[in-house]
């Protein structure tokens, strides 16, 4: 997929599980699980905003794209 | 999302039931004449031979046998398009929007074709049984209704699958 979510990586810079990101910002541990293995066709805004005031982070550091070779 | 009334997806099981249950009499309608015309044609002429209707009765054994095969083949159409019904009102007490109802829906749309398409050849044998005009005689022939119900079955088979595929995308958004 040319769209490659970083989501494990940010978590593991903050220590944090997936279990304790769906806690924080209410979104299930199947959905972010879903997110984070590359598995979803889309992003909602509210998700992307909500992850990166967790992470303290900038949608440029979930995100990145990958040209398909 | 919202649950059907399961009031109306129970009278429509009931309904599709009882139309599936009409067409198996009507097929066993079809076999008991079929063997009538085989093993008791000479009391099937008597009993026939006044009618009013019909032409001479003595002639009518070949044509009134296509007649019975093109309504079973009509009755097997529409089984399997009830069958098809049936499975789609199923899913619709969980999730109608689903690719299999799309190809559902196509397959109603190709059986009703084909019960139009066995319309014709049923027209010009029942004209060949009986006089216009009679009941028997002007059984069969293409029907408006029939063309819009598969206009219909087709354009709902587009809907519910571009339904699917919204489904499916928004399945995917987290």
């Amino acid at each position: 997929m040319a769209i490659v979510v970083k989501l494990d990586d940010l978590l593991h810079a903050k220590r944090m599980t997936l279990t304790d990101l769906s806690d924080r910002i209410g979104i299930t541990l199947a959905n972010l699980s879903i997110l984070k293995t590359g598995k979803a066709k889309a992003m909602r805004f509210s998700t992307l905003e909500a992850i990166c005031t967790e992470l303290d982070c900038q949608p440029g550091d979930l995100l990145a794209f990958e040209a398909d070779s | 999302m919202p649950i059907p009334n399961p009031a109306l997806l129970g009278a429509t099981r009931g309904l599709l039931w009882l139309i599936l249950g009409l067409i198996v009499a009507s097929a066993l309608l079809v076999v008991g004449v079929e063997i009538a015309l085989l093993v008791a044609w000479p009391e099937v002429t008597a009993a026939f031979q006044d009618s009013p209707e019909l032409f001479e009765v003595t002639a009518l054994r070949f044509p009134v046998s296509v007649l019975m095969l093109l309504l079973a083949a009509i009755l097997g159409a529409g089984a399997y398009m009830i069958r098809q019904l049936q499975a789609l009102v199923a899913s619709a007490a969980t999730d109608p929007f689903i690719a299999a109802n799309a190809a559902r829906l196509r397959r109603v749309g190709w059986a009703l074709v084909a019960i139009q398409l066995l319309a014709i050849p049923l027209q010009w044998t029942a004209r060949c049984i009986a006089k216009a005009g009679s009941d028997f005689g002007d059984m069969g022939g293409i029907s408006l209704e029939g063309l819009l119900a598969i206009l219909l079955a087709f354009v709902l088979a587009a809907v519910f699958e571009q339904g699917a595929a919204m489904r499916d995308e928004l399945e995917g958004t987290v």
